[in-house]
């Protein structure tokens, strides 16, 4: 039975509870310490202390706790409640809906627990399950316009865009009085409707929203770039074109607002002058536009390109704009235009010996301007792959040095021909000269670092990124760079740690950016209600769907690559029984050269331990109280067991843990053709021919030429003929009917 | 190059750009904060140049301004402050940083009616100061000791932004005498809109 | 009253920059706002009228599709779903099997097909 409390302690119950909403942990854990004291067995004070102890990261003894709660108290919700929310934290969100259901129905009325399912059910997506939570939240309080919109979103997001419009419109009909021009949540709750009544695809009624409720939008960008996009949908060009001036005039480096023009013109194009004409209008109207002047690149042909790219050019040159050719080298596709360019820029290079320059560059010892700038240019259009003349490269790179050898700019693209030519010692040493010409900019600091890991440095550029990562940081630039989640220097650290052979280094970096996206998955948690609160509902579905979406950004797709080729790798040629740091080199060097690698790479991974204990220290010492008191507290927190990965590399069974990486890989990047190909090397080996030939039929629509595909189709045939008897008829058929290498006749 | 407003979507790179520039750096979910708070208000710099490595590729970020409004000002008075502006070295010099800034600033005024925005400066980066102040016109309020993680002292600078305020006025007064001008030749009265307006 | 705070609630960042964002950060899931009066009345009559015409409790009718009844063989099931030891499976769990079964009109061999293509 459940003990129940006094008058006094009811009321202390109730300031836990408030302390813990303030988060004001000690506080509350004192006061349910007080309950506790009198009544060892209250339910529901065990259960809020266990919550306060989960919020303070103690989640072991929080969920020990809390159980211990719910076996004295079957009957409460609160217990029941606190429960799932410790779930949550551990990530079991199948539980954690149990436990809020369970919850809900002792306590039918409570709207936090209605409020943390819902919240859980949109970030699960279950859509039904939030429909239905987000109807019940309506009906309790539906003076509240949050949630009609909220049941709006849930409507929307399950694609229910009628239902959802018609949720929005109902709560319109029932406010008596006017919006104020200034209620942001009204003037955002209007674009939100018109999204979705353009979503549905009826533009006329869209636009016609628009004009009328949405006129006074203080969102003035959206609803401009909204007004102009209807109006070219539905044909009325010239109104069209005046609202995408209107758009220009206030962002003239847009390039889609001149698309959205020459189109609403009519303009044909392969009518070069015409279409320059609009553009030339905009440069001349606003001077420090580039958009106007480097787009007429992309159209114009022959005599009307050279003459373009001559004035651009010069105008860059003089002015000294380092991006000049990062801008423009998607024009090399075109070769006409890729043969021309260094053609324009010698000419550029002559008048200025002559004088003939129209008086304008005064580089003042400027080496970023005039003759430097445009030697910097050439050595980056010789060291790009589409025109590439290394040796050319190089000329040009060592004559802009000689102008000036502390531009930082002159001394990085050195750094580059010579990654290029394949030197990466080379490469990462001028990198660093680079660097040290300007130590107070973290960009070339970065690049230095880069390059150091390319040539395998690793406690190098750890040193290198040091310079800039925080100090009191407490263990170091590597926890402030994997707490900052720095993706591309763990991918690259990893990476050069595979290269080193040291395979549990490799594996902890990669699993520390998979992690980080699980972060980043878990970081919309608080957003779906926040966003309600702050009104910003577009902002807010634009999120959830790139949510969805997160992995397949090209940062996951490089970690969980590697990672997957390391675990294969790992699997066709084991290292020996204790799983440390193997290294691969009996087949390519043999045994000694492998042992020396092996020594080599122990050696360095015992010098960047020490480099990271002194960088600990160091930071410890610079604020002694902070820096223990913090770290005692961390450690209570969360202590890595594996900093150098060794129980990763130990793994009994690498094919099984590649699969944590593989699985978003083929899901989110289907059409990435690696992603493919590693995906068949790992069902191969296990065995699964149905799944690898789902990837060997995804490769060969996406290349049918590519070589590796050849050999997998190869590889395929080999593996399955043999077998094909002994499998399931209807398998068999499916084999049969969907590999091109039995689909015979 | 394309100026254009923050995505969600764009937030990785933010952030790898961020981390690439500057010594001060955000978790991933401070710049959602940014951008699910005030969308309107934060820019990016996209290098719209280059060629697509994967279908998967997102545009590459050269420069980015993250800025919010003031949630519990101070002062009382509406007013915006710039959380990060950065833009990649290889890429000044096209007056990226100041069309970022000028493009956060009308949507200041617009839709959260701001009557000034400030920032934050380490006392030592001239290149920073001088558009801030010289280009854009901001005041230095002053120095906040020890601001940074080192220790470097901040100028704490502010920008008026009142000329926006009433340029905006300007435009709208110039767009209903049009459509009063128009209407008249069309019917020969005034609309009611132009003489209740604004 | 910065003294009264409890030393939880204080960031442990050194800058002022950092205090900033880590102070935004752990306000992000407060509640209290929930609470705020709505900032335009409503006509309470009109809500009713709304809510009724929303349809009240139909909402898990409303949330449903029609679902057509497809006889699924438990033997097909077995096939799709994962077993260990055997060479031709597809990783899928019952559930999941069973939900593609029967959108392929409970043919296996059709939902083995389409898997092997679909990517």
């Amino acid at each position: 039975m459940p003990q129940v409390l006094n008058t006094r302690e009811a009321n202390l119950f109730r300031t836990v509870i408030r302390y813990y909403e303030e988060k004001q942990y000690k506080r509350g854990l004192k006061a349910a310490e007080q309950i506790l004291k009198k009544n060892p067995k209250h339910g529901d004070t065990m259960s809020m202390k266990a919550l306060i102890m989960n919020a303070q990261g103690k989640s072991e003894e929080a969920f020990a706790l809390a159980k211990e709660a719910l076996t004295i108290d079957m009957r409460s919700h609160i217990c029941w409640h606190v429960y799932g929310i410790l779930y949550r934290t551990n990530k079991n969100f199948d539980e954690a809906i149990k436990a809020y259901k369970f919850a809900l129905k002792l306590e039918p009325g409570s709207q936090q627990i209605q409020r943390d399912l819902a919240i859980l059910q949109i970030q699960m997506r279950d859509y039904q399950g939030y429909v239905q939570s987000r109807f019940v939240m309506l009906k309790a309080r539906p003076q509240l316009r949050q949630n009609w919109t909220a049941l709006a979103i849930a409507y929307h997001l399950e694609g229910n865009l009628q239902q959802a419009e018609n949720i929005l419109s109902t709560y319109e009909k029932s406010v008596s009085a006017a919006p104020l021009k200034t209620d942001f949540e009204n003037s955002e709750a209007v674009l939100y409707k018109n999204s979705i009544i353009a979503e549905q695809g009826d533009i006329e009624r869209a636009l016609e929203h628009l004009e009328l409720d949405g006129k006074n939008s203080l969102d003035r960008l959206a609803a401009m770039e909204l007004r102009a996009r209807y109006l070219a949908q539905l044909g009325k060009n010239p109104e069209a074109a005046k609202a995408y001036r209107a758009l220009l005039d206030r962002n003239p480096d847009h390039p889609d607002y001149y698309k959205g023009l020459v189109d609403a013109l009519s303009i044909s194009e392969s009518d070069e002058a015409a279409l320059k004409t609009v553009y030339d209008e905009y440069a001349a109207k606003y001077p420090r536009c580039d958009a106007a002047r480097r787009l007429p690149l992309d159209f114009l042909t022959g005599d009307g390109f050279r003459t373009q790219a001559k004035s651009y050019l010069t105008l860059m040159f003089n002015k000294g704009v380092p991006s000049t050719f990062a801008n423009l080298k998607h024009l090399y596709s075109d070769s006409f235009k890729r043969d021309a360019m260094p053609l324009v820029v010698d000419e550029y290079l002559k008048d200025l010996k002559s004088g003939n320059t129209d008086g304008k560059v005064q580089a003042n010892g400027d080496s970023s301007k005039g003759e430097g700038a445009a030697l910097y240019f050439l050595a980056q259009h010789y060291n790009y792959h589409m025109g590439r003349d290394l040796t050319k490269a190089m000329e040009y790179v060592d004559q802009a040095v000689k102008l000036d050898s502390s531009n930082v700019e002159f001394q990085m693209t050195k750094a580059r021909i010579f990654k290029h030519q394949g030197d990466m010692e080379k490469a990462s040493a001028a990198m660093d000269q680079a660097r040290l010409l300007d130590t107070r900019d973290r960009y070339i600091n970065s690049k230095a670092a880069k390059y150091q890991l390319r040539n395998n440095e690793n406690e190098k550029a750890l040193t290198t990124l040091g310079l800039f990562t925080r100090a009191e940081t407490v263990d170091g630039p590597l926890a402030d760079l994997i707490d900052m989640q720095c993706i591309w220097f763990l991918t690259e650290d990893g990476e050069a740690w595979q290269r080193r052979g040291d395979y549990g280094m490799a594996l902890k970096r990669y699993h520390t950016i998979y992690n980080i996206f699980d972060i980043w998955q878990e970081d919309q948690f608080d957003f779906h209600s926040f966003s309600l609160r702050k009104g910003q509902i577009r902002a807010y579905i634009d999120m959830v769907r790139w949510e969805d979406q997160l992995r397949e950004h090209p940062f996951y797709f490089q970690a969980a690559l590697d990672a997957v080729n390391l675990y294969l790798l790992m699997h066709d040629k084991p290292q020996g029984s204790n799983g440390v740091n193997g290294v691969d080199g009996k087949t390519v060097n043999g045994d000694d050269a492998a042992a020396e690698k092996k020594k080599a790479a122990k050696k360095a991974k015992k010098e960047a331990q020490k480099a990271e204990r002194e960088a600990a220290g160091k930071s410890a010492k610079q604020d002694p109280n902070k820096a223990t008191a913090l770290k005692t507290k961390e450690e209570d927190v969360k202590k890595d067991d594996d900093p150098n990965g060794l129980k990763l590399a130990a793994t009994a069974d690498p094919l099984g843990d590649a699969m944590k990486f593989l699985g978003p890989l083929l899901q989110f990047s289907p059409k990435n053709i690696e992603g493919q190909l590693a995906g068949f090397d790992v069902y191969m080996r296990r065995k699964k021919y149905l799944l690898a030939l789902r990837c060997l039929n995804a490769a060969l629509s996406l290349d049918k030429d590519h070589p590796r595909v050849k050999e997998q189709v190869v590889e395929f045939q080999k593996a399955v003929e043999p077998v094909l008897q002994s499998l399931a008829p209807k398998v068999q058929d499916v084999f049969k009917s969907e590999f091109i290498g039995f689909a015979r006749s | 190059m394309d100026i254009r407003l923050l995505r969600p979507s764009d937030i990785p790179l933010i952030q790898h750009a961020n981390l690439e520039n500057l010594p001060e750096n955000y978790f991933l979910k401070y710049y959602l904060y940014h951008a699910l708070s005030w969308p309107q208000l934060s820019y990016v710099a996209v290098d719209v140049s280059r060629p697509a490595k994967t279908p998967y590729d997102y545009p590459k970020i050269v420069g980015y301004v993250l800025a919010k409004m003031e949630e519990e000002p101070s002062d009382g008075v509406q007013h915006g402050h710039i959380t990060s502006l950065s833009v990649m070295r290889t890429h000044r010099r096209l007056g990226i940083a100041e069309k970022l800034m000028r493009q956060s600033q009308q949507a200041m005024v617009e839709t959260f009616g701001a009557h000034y925005v400030s920032l934050h400066v380490r006392v030592s980066n001239q290149a920073a100061i001088h558009l801030y102040r010289d280009t854009l016109g901001f005041k230095n309020e002053k120095t906040e000791a020890k601001y940074y993680a080192d220790a470097e002292d901040a100028y704490c600078m502010k920008l008026d932004l009142r000329f926006i305020r009433d340029q905006i006025k300007e435009a709208r007064d110039a767009e209903l005498a049009e459509q009063a001008g128009g209407e008249k030749k069309e019917d020969g009265k005034e609309t009611e809109e132009a003489k209740n307006g604004e | 009253t910065a003294g009264d705070v409890e030393d939880e609630v204080v960031s442990t960042a050194k800058s002022a920059e950092d205090r900033k964002a880590a102070a935004a950060l752990s306000k992000l899931d407060a509640h209290r706002d929930d609470e705020a009066a709505p900032a335009r009345e409503v006509d309470h009559e009109a809500v009713k009228n709304a809510m009724d015409a929303l349809g009240g409790g139909d909402v898990k009718q409303a949330g449903k599709k029609e679902v057509k009844k497809v006889k699924v063989d438990a033997a097909d099931v077995a096939l799709l779903h994962v077993r260990a030891q055997q060479v031709d499976e597809l990783e899928l769990n019952k559930i999941k099997a069973t939900e593609l079964l029967k959108a392929h009109d409970g043919d296996a061999v059709k939902v083995l097909r389409a898997y092997v293509t679909s990517s």
